[in-house]
């Protein structure tokens, strides 16, 4: 009998794999539930293959797409469906960045206890970060032209704006192929030559790494030759010193301060800027950019330096940089929802660490703003306290691609920008007046 | 009856216009009874549990044996080895007695039998010595002289029976049915009201009059048998629980069959009854078995020869009309028929019968392509195997050849390997192989801890929603935490089985309750991890919470062998009643 009885524990050694595994089942119910619970497959919230509850609207409670048990309902504007697609997303989601895919628990309402269950099946309110008004501004100020504008707080960290060209009208799609470019949203997927606007990375290294930097001086005669090389500038501008190099975008000295900032302190600026990583936009991550700083071929490595040769940036990564120029160094984690919490409106948003040291944000604050004085022009941006930075990149095609990214200093709208424009031409010029009507559009709204 | 079936369907219109009329308040209803449930099934549930965990039977004590050197053992068991080895019931480590010496055993009438197991130095009763292998009656004071060790069988004095009497006496005591039993009843009027709420008029009046039935026979049950004098009812307490959701699942998939499901409980506690009562009488269970294998034998052939392919197995077969699965029943003879008393156990013959008798019940379940039962067969006849031999290289030899017999199935069966094939990622295969798990889980995930409500689910539109993949219409319809509480109910019932056999009379119950135990912790199991992905789906029901007859007539049966494991005093209708003579 005893030997037995010894042996019936074999039966405990069953029910612990049975318990083991209900834990194992326990834990990804818990952890996946919300996403399983959204599968496309659960009637409970889909009706004919599209979902049958939750809103999205914008910051201030314009609705832009509602799910209903007898189908989608969108805004009346048809601009407004377009300036928005990127951000709201598409019921077949084509847009695989869009709220309607990425909040989907969220927005059928699932939770932990309840699941999917709630008393009216109406699903859950979602207010996205951007302000719809200033996106039809954006939208409109692209002006049929292939395009990005982002916006966001730099203290919050909420995307205020967010448009993507080409686009289509979600209620009648231009193209049912998740590959159509109109799907594709360059602010947050885009990998792009940065062209000038990299100068302010590089002015970073320079003014970290470089001994007496205050007397660096430079003179441009128009082609910049280098080892036989040509670094040509748009004109001729005479001698220039750390400042005004910024100011007048002189690829002759940002090729020669790269040169020598040599190709490792390059890198580690890149990647210290955020420029490399993927950002976590709720859930969403961006696309990486890419950078070879050569040390085998000091002109390349100048191309490099300026923003051309293999540079690509993602636009979101850029305007989160630029973001910590204006917030002394701290970036900003941005993100697409609201804050409905009252603290942390106060506190800030999510800390992605210190990209610049204090003193280091605050002199390129500072250029930036001599930049716009001296090269824009403040008086093209009335009412606002610009600081910026533009870029003209060329690709090889016939019309150089258009750059802004800056921000304002103003306490209560503390917002920083970038704007792309595809075969724009000259930076400022293209870039410029589109940032100028949607940050007006966003301090008047908001 | 007329009268009270007018009254309960009055109830029922009442109800049903009430939720019609009033959609909005029926939801906000929904929103409380959802808790509520969850509630009334932690409470019904932890109370048997913890019921059935915190006992700790005082052995019985059926007499002493001396050995000459003063040492007294007391003889907790019927069934008892003798010997040198650390294992044996009584251990007497002296260097002449051999490790496994003598058998001792109690028969049911009282009287005291011995058998040498061909020990070394042999054994001498009363100046005769006995020939190995062979049986001797012996009576208490005999002197018996084993490998020249003097010992003695002493009766239990009165005093003695008394003193055990009363410490049995203070064991703790099953706790008393009657608030569980309110809180099921509450649970199924509850559930009532739900389904009508949910389902609106798809509900239909059959499916309530059958949760009626059911809270009738539960009370009536418990009052037969506490008025005959048995205390312990947790495991029915839980079956009746595991059964009322059963009828709910029933009900809401399938309303036109909850009836059925319900004369299928009441067949499940008639033979659950039959089979305890049997079970009192070892002598006839042991006899019955031929009878068994006979009869399973037959089954599993019509099953062959009269079989109807479903799902990829022909493993049921029609009888005028009724559907039903013989393997389902052969499992009940397959626990009988591996079970044996420990005489047995030393008996050749006996093993190669039982080895016989699960090879053809497997060659039988591998024709018909069932192999989610074949597994649980094979699982089940190697922990029986284990729990007999104890051998390893027996051990071996059995998982070897099982093992080329599963090969062999998954080489005749393309069908099954494909289920392997999509094992660990149906998401994948959402659409196609992976079709029935991917909606469990977000069907499941859909009602998260406490369900969306019972009749509101959508789980049930999927094929085989109510038997294979019942653990997400569970988690859809009554969430998370219910469908965790019925696992943990079954593995409460193992836990309980293992407990018990420690006051175990004969190995032939310890067996049984192992067997049982093992194969429907196995069959859940399959059940489970097949439904979420954490094993191929392989078909095969959960114990009392799928839908299905045979099954459930199965499940009811199979908890028979729990209660001949249940030694607590005067709890189990499957124990003889101690007679007060004292």
């Amino acid at each position: 009998m005893r030997k037995l009885e010894r042996r019936a524990t074999i039966c405990l050694a069953l029910a612990a794999v049975l318990f083991m595994g209900i834990v194992v089942f326990g834990w990804r119910f818990v952890t996946n539930g919300g996403e399983w619970a959204s599968f496309y497959g659960n009637t409970q919230i889909y009706t004919n293959g599209q979902i049958n509850r939750g809103t999205i609207y914008d910051r201030n409670g314009t609705m832009l797409l509602n799910c209903t048990k007898s189908g989608i309902e969108y805004p009346q504007d048809s601009t407004l469906r377009k300036a928005t697609l990127h951000a709201v997303g598409d019921p077949a989601g084509n847009v695989a960045t869009g709220a309607i895919n990425v909040y989907k628990s969220e927005l059928i309402g699932y939770d932990l206890i309840n699941g999917t269950y709630n008393t009216t099946a109406e699903g859950k309110n979602i207010y996205l970060s951007i302000d719809a008004e200033a996106n039809r501004v954006a939208y409109n100020a692209l002006n049929g032209r292939e395009g990005t504008v982002g916006v966001f707080n730099y203290k919050t960290g909420e995307i205020m704006c967010m448009v993507s060209t080409p686009t289509t009208d979600p209620a009648y799609p231009s193209s049912t192929s998740p590959e159509s470019a109109v799907y594709f949203n360059t602010f947050l997927m885009g990998a792009l030559t940065p062209g000038s606007t990299l100068k302010l990375v590089t002015a970073a290294a320079a003014y970290d790494t470089l001994d007496d930097i205050e007397n660096f001086s430079f003179t441009c005669d128009g082609t910049n030759r280098y080892e036989g090389e040509k670094i040509p500038c748009t004109g001729v501008h005479g001698t220039v010193n750390f400042e005004t190099s910024l100011a007048k975008s002189c690829n002759g000295a940002f090729g020669s301060l790269t040169r020598q900032i040599g190709p490792g302190q390059m890198m580690n600026y890149a990647e210290k800027a955020g420029l490399t990583d993927s950002i976590d936009v709720d859930g969403i991550h961006t696309a990486k950019g890419q950078f070879t700083f050569p040390d085998d071929s000091p002109i390349n490595l100048s191309w490099a330096g300026i923003g051309q040769y293999q540079d690509l940036v993602n636009p979101c990564a850029m305007m989160v940089y630029v973001g910590s120029i204006a917030n002394e160094g701290q970036a900003v984690q941005p993100t697409l929802l609201k804050n409905s919490n009252f603290l942390k409106n106060l506190t800030g948003g999510k800390s992605l660490g210190r990209y610049l040291a204090k003193t280091t944000a605050d002199k390129l604050k500072e250029m930036m703003k001599y930049d716009v004085q001296m090269t824009y022009g403040e008086s093209n941006f009335p009412g606002l306290d610009l600081y910026a930075k533009s870029g003209t990149a060329e690709v090889g095609t016939s019309a150089s691609n258009s750059w802004f990214v800056g921000f304002i200093d103003n306490p209560s709208h503390p917002y920083a920008f970038v704007v792309w424009i595809k075969g724009g031409g000259i930076g400022y010029q293209a870039a410029g007046p589109v940032a100028r009507s949607v940050l007006n559009t966003l301090i008047a709204n908001n | 009856m007329t009268i009270g079936g007018k009254t309960i369907s009055g109830i029922f219109e009442a109800i049903l216009n009430f939720s019609v009329s009033n959609p909005a308040l029926a939801c906000h209803i929904t929103t409380v009874l959802r808790w509520v449930f969850v509630v009334l099934a932690v409470y019904i549930l932890v109370r048997c549990i913890m019921s059935l965990l915190s006992t700790r039977a005082t052995p019985e004590v059926w007499g002493y044996f001396y050995v000459q050197d003063g040492q007294s053992y007391p003889i907790t068991h019927w069934e008892n080895i003798i010997g040198r080895s650390n294992s044996a019931d009584l251990s007497i480590p002296l260097k002449t007695i051999s490790k496994t010496h003598a058998m001792l055993i109690r028969r049911p009438n009282g009287k005291w039998m011995f058998k040498d197991l061909n020990s070394k130095n042999g054994t001498v009763i009363n100046g005769v010595q006995l020939i190995p292998s062979k049986r001797y009656l012996i009576n208490a004071g005999d002197e018996i002289v084993m490998g020249g060790v003097h010992c003695t069988l002493a009766a239990m004095s009165v005093e003695e029976t008394i003193n055990i009497k009363h410490m049995r006496s203070l064991d703790k005591e099953p706790i008393a049915p009657w608030k569980i039993l309110i809180a099921i009843t509450v649970f199924q009027a509850l559930a009532i009201v739900q389904l009508i709420i949910g389902m609106g008029s798809d509900m239909n009046f059959s499916s309530m009059l059958a949760i009626v039935l059911l809270c009738a026979l539960m009370w009536g049950y418990v009052m037969l048998f506490k008025a005959l004098g048995r205390k312990g009812f947790e495991m029915e307490m839980i079956a009746f629980f595991m059964s009322t959701i059963n009828l709910v699942v029933t009900a809401s998939s399938a309303p036109y069959s909850t009836l059925k499901q319900f004369i299928a409980i009441a067949l499940g506690l008639c033979l659950m009854v039959f089979m305890c009562i049997v079970l009192r009488d070892i002598q006839r269970s042991k006899q019955i078995r031929p009878l068994l294998a006979g009869l399973s034998v037959l089954l599993l052939i019509i099953n062959l020869v009269f079989g109807s392919l479903r799902y990829g197995a022909s493993n049921w077969v029609e009888i005028g009309g009724i559907t039903i699965q013989p393997s389902e029943l052969v499992k009940l003879a397959f626990i009988c028929i591996g079970a044996a008393s420990l005489e047995e156990l030393y008996n050749k013959k006996n093993i190669i019968v039982y080895a016989l008798f699960s090879l053809f019940c497997l060659g039988c379940l591998a024709i018909m392509g069932d192999f989610g039962t074949a597994l649980i067969f094979f699982v089940t006849y190697l922990v029986v195997s284990f729990l007999r031999s104890g051998d390893f290289s027996k051990l071996i030899l059995t998982v070897v050849g099982a093992g080329i017999m599963g090969i062999m199935v998954l080489r005749f069966k393309p069908y099954i390997a494909s289920r392997f094939a999509t094992w660990g990622h149906v998401w994948e295969y959402a659409d196609s192989t992976g079709y029935q798990q991917v909606r469990t889980m977000a069907f499941g995930a859909g009602g998260g801890l406490l369900g969306v409500g019972v009749g509101n689910g959508s789980l049930k539109y999927v094929g085989a929603s109510n038997t294979d993949l019942v653990f997400g219409f569970v988690m859809e319809e009554w969430g998370f935490i219910i469908a965790v509480l019925l696992v943990l109910c079954l593995i409460t019932l193992c836990l309980f089985a293992v407990n018990s056999i420690m006051a175990g009379r004969s190995t032939f119950f310890t067996i049984g309750a192992c067997g049982a135990a093992s194969m429907m912790l196995f069959q859940t199991m399959l059940n489970i991890f097949g439904a979420v992905d954490l094993f191929p789906l392989t078909g095969v029901t959960f114990p009392f919470v799928s839908v299905g007859g045979t099954s459930m007539i199965a499940s009811w049966g199979m908890l028979a062998y729990f209660k001949a494991a249940d030694m607590r005093k005067d709890a189990s209708l499957a124990i003889r009643r101690e007679v007060d003579n004292a």
